[in-house]
């Protein structure tokens, strides 16, 4: 049996030099290119794969009804014949907002990249040092993650991703991960893009551990300070919560914040 | 008055103070403030979130009824003080008393 996509996608994120540019190449046998995954100084900007038809035109007309594929594809055409980003010129254009499209490409890459990843064939490291994607258009590991684990089951990690924009403020992180899941990988995060991956797995099995025992005196939420770093974990539905602050005072502010929090079960 | 009973009865509705060995899974000193069912498998609990060092050294449960406080010292690494007290919304201090009472502790060893 194969592993799971996300374990496949980890796997291959961690194959790429820290901060390095190039591509991720799958080549079959016979010599056809089965897609790539694009990086940028160690983010990930584009993901293709030849088993995966859907285009990011057809992604933006489905994330914004106000755009239709007519207006898209003369831009497309426009960018394609004089060399032109396209992300960039949809949004000089007012054609579509910077969340949007930044929504519209991070789920392009993480489906293309799930087909990707199921293919049978070889990686190879192409390494380029020319630069040219925007950052804001550009994704970290953590996130690349998330939008590949939230393919096997979005509604859950749809639910995740409110309840954390819900309870994350300004200056804080946080990531659910699924509990019943083997890997502890997140489902959805919130401002977790700078954090290394390894060090949110070892986060969400030492909180699910510690919710595990505290499970059996009826505790809701723990919270834990290392160094200047305050966690509090909880669990709801199945899923894990991990919610993370730094700064003055950030284990306080903590504590007042999830004694305040209703915790449904 | 023991160590134990002056922060038992600084912390507002204070359950029970105790310190705990993790190696041994012993509670080797408590003071009950206020009889409870719970107060048992609350040390006992306390004593498996502790035993790991991998741990943080300092971790604050939160139950609907109750905050569970408890410290690792930095000196001798199995002996944990555990203190638990009824959740009001004096949560704030009872953790910062807690917390000045495991730092003199540590500071006195």
């Amino acid at each position: 049996m194969n592993p799971p996509a996300e374990l496949e996608v980890l796997h291959i994120l961690e194959r790429m030099p820290p901060n390095a540019s190039g591509a991720l190449v799958r080549e079959r046998a016979d010599g056809t290119m089965a897609g790539a995954l694009l990086v940028e100084r160690g983010r990930v900007c584009w993901a293709m794969s030849e088993r995966y038809r859907l285009r990011l035109t057809d992604i933006l007309v489905a994330e914004q009804d106000t755009l239709n594929l007519g207006q898209l594809n003369e831009v497309f055409a426009m960018c394609h014949r004089d060399h032109m980003p396209l992300g960039e010129t949809l949004v000089a254009r007012g054609l579509v907002s910077l969340p949007v499209l930044h929504r519209a490409l991070l789920r392009h890459t993480c489906e293309a990249l799930d087909c990707l990843v199921r293919e049978d064939a070889p990686w190879s490291w192409i390494e380029h040092s020319g630069y040219g994607y925007h950052p804001m258009l550009t994704f970290s590991p953590a996130e690349v993650l998330a939008g590949v684990r939230a393919i096997a089951n979005p509604t859950l990690a749809a639910r995740a991703l409110k309840r954390l924009r819900a309870v994350v403020r300004t200056g804080q992180r946080g990531f659910a991960v699924e509990r019943s899941s083997g890997s502890k990988l997140p489902l959805a995060q919130v401002g977790c893009e700078g954090i290394d991956l390894v060090a949110i797995a070892d986060l969400a099995v030492q909180a699910e551990e510690v919710m595990a025992v505290a499970a059996t005196i009826d505790i809701e939420v723990a919270l834990a300070e290392l160094g200047g770093l305050a966690c509090a974990s909880w669990a709801e539905d199945n899923v894990l919560f991990v919610l993370l602050c730094d700064g003055e005072l950030a284990f306080n502010r903590l504590l007042a914040q999830v004694a305040a929090m209703i915790i449904y079960p | 008055m023991t160590r134990l009973a002056e922060i038992s009865g600084q912390v507002p509705d204070c359950v029970v103070a105790a310190w705990v060995d993790t190696r041994t899974g012993a509670v080797r000193e408590r003071h009950v403030e206020r009889p409870a069912t719970f107060i048992d498998a609350a040390l006992e609990a306390a004593t498996e979130v502790m035993r790991s060092r991998e741990r943080p050294p300092r971790m604050v449960l939160l139950s609907a009824r109750h905050v569970h406080m408890f410290h690792r010292m930095a000196h001798d690494p199995h002996r944990v003080l555990v203190v638990i007290c009824e959740r009001s919304p004096n949560i704030g201090l009872a953790v910062a008393l807690v917390r000045s009472f495991a730092d003199a502790e540590a500071a006195a060893a």
